[in-house]
Protein backbone atom coordinates (compact mmCIF):
# COMPACT_ATOMS: atom_id res chain seq x y z
CA UNK A 1 0.00 0.00 0.00
CA UNK A 2 2.77 2.41 1.21
CA UNK A 3 4.70 1.18 -2.00
CA UNK A 4 1.78 2.42 -3.87
CA UNK A 5 1.14 5.94 -1.91
CA UNK A 6 4.73 6.62 -2.89
CA UNK A 7 4.54 5.87 -6.30
CA UNK A 8 1.81 8.02 -6.64
CA UNK A 9 3.47 10.56 -4.74
CA UNK A 10 6.20 10.57 -7.53
CA UNK A 11 4.05 10.72 -10.27
CA UNK A 12 2.48 13.71 -8.46
CA UNK A 13 5.61 15.81 -8.01
CA UNK A 14 7.19 14.46 -11.21
CA UNK A 15 9.44 17.13 -11.26
CA UNK A 16 9.66 19.13 -14.33
CA UNK A 17 12.28 22.31 -16.07
CA UNK A 18 11.73 25.57 -13.83
CA UNK A 19 11.31 27.37 -17.32
CA UNK A 20 8.55 25.26 -18.14
CA UNK A 21 7.12 26.64 -14.98
CA UNK A 22 8.40 30.09 -15.74
CA UNK A 23 6.24 30.40 -18.62
CA UNK A 24 3.20 28.56 -17.56
CA UNK A 25 2.94 30.93 -14.91
CA UNK A 26 3.29 33.84 -17.53
CA UNK A 27 0.70 32.28 -19.44
CA UNK A 28 -1.85 31.61 -16.62
CA UNK A 29 -1.38 35.02 -15.19
CA UNK A 30 -1.04 37.40 -18.61
CA UNK A 31 -4.73 35.42 -19.21
CA UNK A 32 -6.28 36.61 -15.77
CA UNK A 33 -5.59 40.57 -17.03
CA UNK A 34 -6.64 39.65 -20.85
CA UNK A 35 -9.86 37.93 -18.83
CA UNK A 36 -10.99 40.94 -17.38
CA UNK A 37 -10.30 43.36 -20.10
CA UNK A 38 -11.87 40.91 -23.08
CA UNK A 39 -12.80 37.60 -22.68
CA UNK A 40 -15.11 38.37 -19.46
CA UNK A 41 -16.26 42.02 -19.75
CA UNK A 42 -19.75 41.39 -18.56
CA UNK A 43 -18.73 40.51 -14.82
CA UNK A 44 -17.79 44.32 -14.41
CA UNK A 45 -20.88 45.64 -14.72
CA UNK A 46 -22.41 43.41 -12.12
CA UNK A 47 -21.51 46.01 -9.74
CA UNK A 48 -23.70 48.72 -11.74
CA UNK A 49 -27.13 45.54 -10.93
CA UNK A 50 -29.46 46.09 -8.33
CA UNK A 51 -28.81 44.32 -4.93
CA UNK A 52 -31.48 42.12 -5.47
CA UNK A 53 -30.20 40.11 -8.75
CA UNK A 54 -27.32 39.03 -6.07
CA UNK A 55 -27.71 35.22 -5.70
CA UNK A 56 -24.79 34.21 -3.77
CA UNK A 57 -23.04 31.52 -4.23
CA UNK A 58 -22.53 28.97 -1.30
CA UNK A 59 -18.52 29.84 -1.19
CA UNK A 60 -19.92 33.39 -0.94
CA UNK A 61 -22.56 32.74 1.92
CA UNK A 62 -20.03 30.63 4.06
CA UNK A 63 -17.19 33.58 3.56
CA UNK A 64 -19.87 36.06 4.43
CA UNK A 65 -18.85 38.36 1.20
CA UNK A 66 -20.54 41.78 0.94
CA UNK A 67 -22.91 42.15 -2.00
CA UNK A 68 -21.17 43.56 -5.43
CA UNK A 69 -21.10 47.51 -5.63
CA UNK A 70 -19.71 49.59 -7.90
CA UNK A 71 -16.78 50.50 -6.05
CA UNK A 72 -16.28 47.34 -4.73
CA UNK A 73 -16.47 45.59 -8.11
CA UNK A 74 -14.11 48.83 -9.51
CA UNK A 75 -11.92 48.16 -6.82
CA UNK A 76 -11.49 44.72 -7.15
CA UNK A 77 -10.98 44.77 -10.77
CA UNK A 78 -8.00 47.49 -10.84
CA UNK A 79 -6.51 45.70 -7.80
CA UNK A 80 -6.24 42.32 -9.83
CA UNK A 81 -5.53 43.40 -13.23
CA UNK A 82 -2.32 45.61 -11.37
CA UNK A 83 -1.49 41.61 -9.33
CA UNK A 84 -1.83 39.77 -12.08
CA UNK A 85 0.17 41.59 -14.36
CA UNK A 86 2.93 41.94 -11.95
CA UNK A 87 2.56 38.09 -11.19
CA UNK A 88 2.84 37.20 -14.91
CA UNK A 89 6.83 38.51 -14.71
CA UNK A 90 7.13 35.70 -12.29
CA UNK A 91 8.70 38.12 -9.51
CA UNK A 92 7.44 37.34 -6.03
CA UNK A 93 5.55 34.23 -6.85
CA UNK A 94 4.49 33.36 -3.57
CA UNK A 95 3.05 36.70 -2.34
CA UNK A 96 1.56 37.80 -6.05
CA UNK A 97 0.45 34.28 -6.31
CA UNK A 98 -1.70 34.46 -3.20
CA UNK A 99 -3.03 38.05 -4.13
CA UNK A 100 -4.31 37.40 -7.38
CA UNK A 101 -5.69 34.23 -6.26
CA UNK A 102 -8.10 35.53 -3.28
CA UNK A 103 -9.03 38.32 -5.83
CA UNK A 104 -10.28 35.98 -8.68
CA UNK A 105 -11.96 33.80 -6.45
CA UNK A 106 -13.73 37.22 -4.97
CA UNK A 107 -13.92 38.26 -8.97
CA UNK A 108 -15.32 34.57 -9.50
CA UNK A 109 -18.26 35.20 -6.76
CA UNK A 110 -19.18 38.38 -8.81
CA UNK A 111 -19.08 36.75 -11.76
CA UNK A 112 -21.18 33.40 -10.74
CA UNK A 113 -24.00 35.16 -8.18
CA UNK A 114 -26.12 36.78 -11.06
CA UNK A 115 -27.95 33.58 -12.33
CA UNK A 116 -25.31 31.40 -14.55
CA UNK A 117 -22.50 29.33 -13.72
CA UNK A 118 -19.82 28.87 -16.34
CA UNK A 119 -17.87 25.95 -15.98
CA UNK A 120 -15.16 26.35 -18.08
CA UNK A 121 -12.40 27.32 -15.42
CA UNK A 122 -12.39 25.38 -12.81
CA UNK A 123 -8.86 23.52 -13.79
CA UNK A 124 -7.47 27.15 -14.38
CA UNK A 125 -9.40 28.11 -10.82
CA UNK A 126 -7.01 25.25 -9.59
CA UNK A 127 -3.73 26.80 -11.15
CA UNK A 128 -4.08 30.06 -9.64
CA UNK A 129 -4.17 27.60 -6.15
CA UNK A 130 -1.24 25.55 -7.28
CA UNK A 131 1.21 28.36 -8.62
CA UNK A 132 1.51 30.36 -5.60
CA UNK A 133 3.08 27.19 -3.72
CA UNK A 134 5.10 26.13 -7.09
CA UNK A 135 8.56 28.36 -5.89
CA UNK A 136 10.93 30.56 -7.97
CA UNK A 137 11.25 30.08 -11.80
CA UNK A 138 12.64 31.75 -14.87
CA UNK A 139 12.85 31.52 -18.71
CA UNK A 140 16.06 30.02 -18.93
CA UNK A 141 16.00 27.86 -16.03
CA UNK A 142 17.18 24.39 -16.31
CA UNK A 143 16.52 23.43 -12.42
CA UNK A 144 14.40 20.57 -12.31
CA UNK A 145 11.37 21.52 -9.35
CA UNK A 146 9.49 19.18 -7.74
CA UNK A 147 7.05 21.82 -6.25
CA UNK A 148 6.66 23.32 -10.15
CA UNK A 149 6.12 19.74 -11.18
CA UNK A 150 3.17 19.26 -8.43
CA UNK A 151 1.34 22.64 -9.85
CA UNK A 152 1.44 21.62 -13.37
CA UNK A 153 0.53 18.01 -12.34
CA UNK A 154 -2.93 19.05 -10.66
CA UNK A 155 -3.56 21.65 -13.27
CA UNK A 156 -3.84 18.62 -15.93
CA UNK A 157 -5.62 16.58 -13.67
CA UNK A 158 -8.49 19.20 -13.35
CA UNK A 159 -7.78 19.39 -17.01
CA UNK A 160 -9.04 15.94 -17.64
CA UNK A 161 -10.95 15.78 -14.96
CA UNK A 162 -13.31 18.49 -16.23
CA UNK A 163 -14.11 16.08 -19.08
CA UNK A 164 -14.40 13.23 -17.56
CA UNK A 165 -17.23 14.47 -15.11
CA UNK A 166 -18.68 16.21 -17.55
CA UNK A 167 -19.64 12.87 -19.27
CA UNK A 168 -20.61 11.59 -15.08
CA UNK A 169 -22.88 14.98 -15.20
CA UNK A 170 -24.35 14.16 -18.60
CA UNK A 171 -25.33 10.17 -17.15
CA UNK A 172 -26.41 11.71 -13.59
CA UNK A 173 -28.93 14.48 -15.08
CA UNK A 174 -29.39 13.13 -18.64
CA UNK A 175 -29.22 9.44 -18.06
CA UNK A 176 -28.12 7.19 -21.12
CA UNK A 177 -30.46 8.51 -23.11
CA UNK A 178 -28.38 12.01 -23.22
CA UNK A 179 -26.76 9.83 -26.06
CA UNK A 180 -29.77 9.45 -28.25
CA UNK A 181 -31.48 12.96 -27.31
CA UNK A 182 -32.01 16.30 -28.96
CA UNK A 183 -29.52 18.40 -26.72
CA UNK A 184 -27.19 19.39 -29.66
CA UNK A 185 -30.02 19.93 -32.08
CA UNK A 186 -31.15 22.25 -28.83
CA UNK A 187 -27.71 23.96 -28.38
CA UNK A 188 -27.17 24.46 -32.45
CA UNK A 189 -30.91 26.19 -32.63
CA UNK A 190 -29.99 28.31 -29.53
CA UNK A 191 -26.64 29.45 -30.41
CA UNK A 192 -25.43 27.80 -33.76
CA UNK A 193 -23.40 29.84 -35.70
CA UNK A 194 -23.82 29.54 -39.66
CA UNK A 195 -21.19 27.16 -39.47
CA UNK A 196 -23.09 25.31 -36.94
CA UNK A 197 -27.09 25.50 -37.67
CA UNK A 198 -27.16 23.97 -40.65
CA UNK A 199 -25.89 20.50 -38.81
CA UNK A 200 -29.54 20.47 -37.47
CA UNK A 201 -30.60 19.07 -40.87
CA UNK A 202 -27.93 16.39 -41.54
CA UNK A 203 -30.09 13.01 -40.17
CA UNK A 204 -28.10 11.00 -37.67
CA UNK A 205 -24.66 13.34 -37.70
CA UNK A 206 -25.74 15.49 -34.06
CA UNK A 207 -26.63 11.71 -32.43
CA UNK A 208 -23.39 10.63 -33.77
CA UNK A 209 -21.58 13.35 -32.26
CA UNK A 210 -23.08 13.05 -29.17
CA UNK A 211 -21.82 9.30 -29.10
CA UNK A 212 -18.34 10.36 -30.02
CA UNK A 213 -18.40 13.36 -27.05
CA UNK A 214 -19.36 10.71 -24.66
CA UNK A 215 -16.15 8.59 -25.65
CA UNK A 216 -13.85 11.08 -25.79
CA UNK A 217 -14.68 12.56 -22.24
CA UNK A 218 -15.12 9.30 -20.77
CA UNK A 219 -12.03 8.16 -22.26
CA UNK A 220 -9.98 11.29 -21.76
CA UNK A 221 -7.86 10.23 -18.57
CA UNK A 222 -5.90 7.87 -20.94
CA UNK A 223 -3.66 10.87 -21.87
CA UNK A 224 -2.04 10.52 -18.72
CA UNK A 225 -0.45 6.71 -19.69
CA UNK A 226 -0.05 7.11 -23.31
CA UNK A 227 3.82 7.56 -24.61
CA UNK A 228 4.78 11.41 -24.51
CA UNK A 229 4.36 11.74 -28.45
CA UNK A 230 0.63 10.05 -28.20
CA UNK A 231 -0.05 12.70 -25.24
CA UNK A 232 0.86 15.56 -27.31
CA UNK A 233 -1.87 14.07 -29.98
CA UNK A 234 -4.35 13.61 -26.74
CA UNK A 235 -4.12 17.17 -25.91
CA UNK A 236 -3.88 18.30 -29.68
CA UNK A 237 -7.27 16.91 -29.96
CA UNK A 238 -8.39 18.67 -26.64
CA UNK A 239 -7.98 21.70 -28.20
CA UNK A 240 -9.32 20.92 -32.00
CA UNK A 241 -12.57 19.64 -29.76
CA UNK A 242 -12.74 22.90 -28.88
CA UNK A 243 -12.60 24.47 -31.93
CA UNK A 244 -15.16 22.51 -33.41
CA UNK A 245 -17.51 23.46 -30.53
CA UNK A 246 -16.22 27.55 -30.85
CA UNK A 247 -16.85 27.22 -34.35
CA UNK A 248 -20.48 25.71 -34.85
CA UNK A 249 -22.02 27.54 -31.25
CA UNK A 250 -19.07 30.61 -30.40
CA UNK A 251 -18.87 28.51 -26.87
CA UNK A 252 -14.95 29.31 -26.37
CA UNK A 253 -13.88 27.48 -22.76
CA UNK A 254 -10.49 28.99 -23.61
CA UNK A 255 -9.92 29.08 -19.39
CA UNK A 256 -9.50 25.25 -20.16
CA UNK A 257 -7.68 25.73 -23.13
CA UNK A 258 -5.17 27.97 -21.04
CA UNK A 259 -5.24 25.42 -18.10
CA UNK A 260 -4.35 22.85 -20.87
CA UNK A 261 -0.87 24.24 -21.60
CA UNK A 262 0.49 22.63 -18.62
CA UNK A 263 0.81 19.94 -20.65
CA UNK A 264 3.17 21.64 -23.12
CA UNK A 265 6.64 21.26 -22.92
CA UNK A 266 6.70 25.55 -22.52
CA UNK A 267 10.41 25.84 -21.76
CA UNK A 268 11.02 25.23 -25.44
CA UNK A 269 10.24 28.80 -26.05
CA UNK A 270 12.93 29.47 -24.30
CA UNK A 271 14.63 32.83 -22.64
CA UNK A 272 14.27 35.80 -24.60
CA UNK A 273 16.44 37.75 -22.78
CA UNK A 274 19.12 35.05 -23.31
CA UNK A 275 17.82 35.21 -27.12
CA UNK A 276 18.59 38.99 -26.89
CA UNK A 277 22.01 38.65 -25.50
CA UNK A 278 23.34 35.80 -27.93
CA UNK A 279 21.84 38.42 -30.62
CA UNK A 280 23.82 41.62 -29.26
CA UNK A 281 26.61 38.85 -28.52
CA UNK A 282 27.06 38.14 -32.32
CA UNK A 283 26.59 41.33 -33.56
CA UNK A 284 29.16 42.52 -31.85
CA UNK A 285 31.68 39.55 -33.08
CA UNK A 286 30.72 40.87 -36.48
CA UNK A 287 31.14 44.17 -35.83
CA UNK A 288 34.58 43.08 -34.56
CA UNK A 289 35.38 40.92 -37.57
CA UNK A 290 34.57 43.73 -39.93
CA UNK A 291 36.73 46.51 -38.02
CA UNK A 292 39.61 43.82 -37.73
CA UNK A 293 39.47 42.86 -41.17
CA UNK A 294 39.70 46.31 -42.55
CA UNK A 295 42.34 46.80 -40.44
CA UNK A 296 44.20 44.00 -42.00
CA UNK A 297 43.00 45.48 -45.31
CA UNK B 1 21.77 23.00 -6.88
CA UNK B 2 19.96 21.53 -9.69
CA UNK B 3 17.27 20.14 -8.24
CA UNK B 4 14.35 21.61 -6.83
CA UNK B 5 13.28 18.59 -4.41
CA UNK B 6 10.13 18.62 -1.99
CA UNK B 7 10.74 17.31 1.72
CA UNK B 8 8.58 14.57 2.96
CA UNK B 9 6.19 16.57 4.61
CA UNK B 10 6.20 18.86 1.58
CA UNK B 11 5.36 15.86 -0.31
CA UNK B 12 2.58 14.86 2.02
CA UNK B 13 0.94 18.40 2.45
CA UNK B 14 0.56 18.27 -1.76
CA UNK B 15 -0.63 14.98 -1.70
CA UNK B 16 -3.53 15.59 1.20
CA UNK B 17 -4.61 18.64 -0.72
CA UNK B 18 -5.02 17.02 -4.19
CA UNK B 19 -6.77 14.12 -2.79
CA UNK B 20 -9.19 17.04 -0.25
CA UNK B 21 -9.70 18.61 -4.14
CA UNK B 22 -11.18 15.64 -5.81
CA UNK B 23 -13.12 14.08 -3.13
CA UNK B 24 -14.50 17.57 -3.28
CA UNK B 25 -15.17 17.88 -6.69
CA UNK B 26 -16.23 14.22 -6.63
CA UNK B 27 -18.53 15.02 -4.04
CA UNK B 28 -19.57 17.99 -6.20
CA UNK B 29 -20.35 16.03 -9.25
CA UNK B 30 -22.54 12.91 -7.50
CA UNK B 31 -24.20 15.18 -5.28
CA UNK B 32 -24.13 18.71 -5.84
CA UNK B 33 -25.68 21.65 -7.87
CA UNK B 34 -24.50 24.84 -9.81
CA UNK B 35 -24.49 26.76 -6.30
CA UNK B 36 -21.65 25.10 -4.95
CA UNK B 37 -19.19 26.73 -7.71
CA UNK B 38 -16.01 25.61 -8.06
CA UNK B 39 -17.12 21.91 -7.11
CA UNK B 40 -20.30 21.69 -8.44
CA UNK B 41 -21.18 19.35 -11.17
CA UNK B 42 -19.89 20.10 -15.25
CA UNK B 43 -23.56 19.91 -16.24
CA UNK B 44 -23.31 22.16 -19.01
CA UNK B 45 -25.32 20.34 -22.12
CA UNK B 46 -25.84 17.60 -19.49
CA UNK B 47 -29.91 17.27 -20.10
CA UNK B 48 -31.17 14.69 -22.48
CA UNK B 49 -33.47 17.27 -24.90
CA UNK B 50 -36.48 15.48 -25.81
CA UNK B 51 -36.51 14.63 -29.68
CA UNK B 52 -39.70 16.25 -30.09
CA UNK B 53 -39.91 18.77 -27.14
CA UNK B 54 -39.86 22.57 -28.62
CA UNK B 55 -36.51 24.29 -27.93
CA UNK B 56 -36.65 27.65 -26.13
CA UNK B 57 -34.60 30.39 -27.63
CA UNK B 58 -34.75 33.67 -25.12
CA UNK B 59 -34.24 37.04 -26.38
CA UNK B 60 -34.72 40.65 -25.28
CA UNK B 61 -36.19 42.97 -27.22
CA UNK B 62 -36.13 46.81 -26.95
CA UNK B 63 -37.99 49.81 -28.60
CA UNK B 64 -36.57 53.41 -28.42
CA UNK B 65 -38.22 56.85 -28.70
CA UNK B 66 -37.56 56.88 -31.88
CA UNK B 67 -39.10 53.64 -32.36
CA UNK B 68 -36.44 51.29 -33.65
CA UNK B 69 -37.01 47.89 -32.45
CA UNK B 70 -33.97 45.50 -31.83
CA UNK B 71 -32.68 42.22 -29.81
CA UNK B 72 -30.72 43.53 -26.96
CA UNK B 73 -27.67 42.30 -26.07
CA UNK B 74 -24.68 41.48 -23.71
CA UNK B 75 -22.88 44.11 -25.71
CA UNK B 76 -26.10 46.34 -25.27
CA UNK B 77 -26.29 46.04 -21.75
CA UNK B 78 -22.97 43.92 -20.04
CA UNK B 79 -25.60 41.16 -19.06
CA UNK B 80 -25.46 37.85 -20.23
CA UNK B 81 -28.54 35.93 -22.36
CA UNK B 82 -28.23 32.87 -19.77
CA UNK B 83 -28.56 35.35 -16.81
CA UNK B 84 -31.70 37.08 -17.97
CA UNK B 85 -32.59 32.94 -18.64
CA UNK B 86 -31.45 32.15 -15.11
CA UNK B 87 -33.93 34.58 -13.16
CA UNK B 88 -36.36 34.61 -15.37
CA UNK B 89 -39.05 33.95 -12.77
CA UNK B 90 -37.83 36.61 -10.95
CA UNK B 91 -38.53 39.04 -14.07
CA UNK B 92 -41.96 37.40 -15.14
CA UNK B 93 -43.26 37.96 -11.37
CA UNK B 94 -41.55 41.35 -11.06
CA UNK B 95 -41.21 42.99 -14.74
CA UNK B 96 -40.60 46.69 -13.12
CA UNK B 97 -36.84 44.64 -12.17
CA UNK B 98 -36.32 44.62 -15.84
CA UNK B 99 -35.36 48.74 -15.48
CA UNK B 100 -32.18 47.26 -14.52
CA UNK B 101 -31.60 46.31 -17.74
CA UNK B 102 -32.95 49.77 -19.47
CA UNK B 103 -30.40 51.92 -16.81
CA UNK B 104 -27.52 48.93 -17.79
CA UNK B 105 -28.16 50.22 -21.96
CA UNK B 106 -28.56 53.74 -21.09
CA UNK B 107 -25.05 53.72 -19.11
CA UNK B 108 -23.71 52.57 -22.14
CA UNK B 109 -25.00 54.97 -24.44
CA UNK B 110 -25.39 58.29 -23.16
CA UNK B 111 -27.35 60.43 -25.38
CA UNK B 112 -28.64 57.47 -27.17
CA UNK B 113 -32.91 57.71 -27.47
CA UNK B 114 -34.66 56.19 -24.04
CA UNK B 115 -35.41 53.18 -24.11
CA UNK B 116 -39.80 52.63 -24.14
CA UNK B 117 -40.49 49.10 -24.03
CA UNK B 118 -38.53 45.93 -23.00
CA UNK B 119 -39.73 42.62 -23.49
CA UNK B 120 -38.66 38.79 -23.11
CA UNK B 121 -39.66 37.30 -25.21
CA UNK B 122 -39.38 32.95 -25.42
CA UNK B 123 -39.39 32.04 -29.43
CA UNK B 124 -40.34 27.88 -28.88
CA UNK B 125 -39.19 26.17 -31.94
CA UNK B 126 -40.77 23.12 -33.02
CA UNK B 127 -39.07 20.14 -33.15
CA UNK B 128 -40.16 16.63 -34.65
CA UNK B 129 -37.64 13.70 -34.05
CA UNK B 130 -34.77 15.30 -33.22
CA UNK B 131 -35.13 17.95 -36.22
CA UNK B 132 -36.54 21.30 -36.13
CA UNK B 133 -39.41 21.79 -38.59
CA UNK B 134 -38.50 25.57 -38.76
CA UNK B 135 -42.10 26.24 -37.14
CA UNK B 136 -42.12 28.29 -34.05
CA UNK B 137 -44.35 30.39 -31.71
CA UNK B 138 -43.38 33.44 -29.83
CA UNK B 139 -44.40 33.72 -26.19
CA UNK B 140 -44.05 37.07 -24.21
CA UNK B 141 -43.04 36.33 -20.78
CA UNK B 142 -42.50 40.16 -18.88
CA UNK B 143 -42.88 43.56 -20.28
CA UNK B 144 -41.34 46.56 -19.01
CA UNK B 145 -42.49 50.50 -19.69
CA UNK B 146 -40.76 53.43 -18.21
Amino acid sequence: MSEHLGRATAWLTEAVPRARLAWFRTVAYLFIAADLVWFTPWVRHHGQLPADFYRPLLVGRLAHLPIPTGPLVEAVYWLLLTAALAAATGRAPRLLGWTVFVLYAEWMVVAMSYGKVDHDRFALLVALAALPTAGPAAYGDRIRTERGGWALRVTQLAAVATYFLSAWAKLRFGGPQWLTSATLTWALLRRGTPLGQPLTDVPGLLVAAQFGIMAFELLSPLVFVLPRRWRHLGVAFFYAFHLCVFATTTISFIPQLVALTSFLPLERLGDPRRRRALRLEVAGERARERAGGRAAG
Amino acid sequence: MSHDTLSPSGRRLRLAATLIGAVLLLAGTIAGTDDDFPFGPFSMYASAQRLDAPVADTRIEAVDTGGRRWILTQTDTGIRRAEIEGQLDHFTARPATLSALASAYERRHPGAPALTTIEIVVRWHEVRGGHPTGRYNDQTRAVWHP
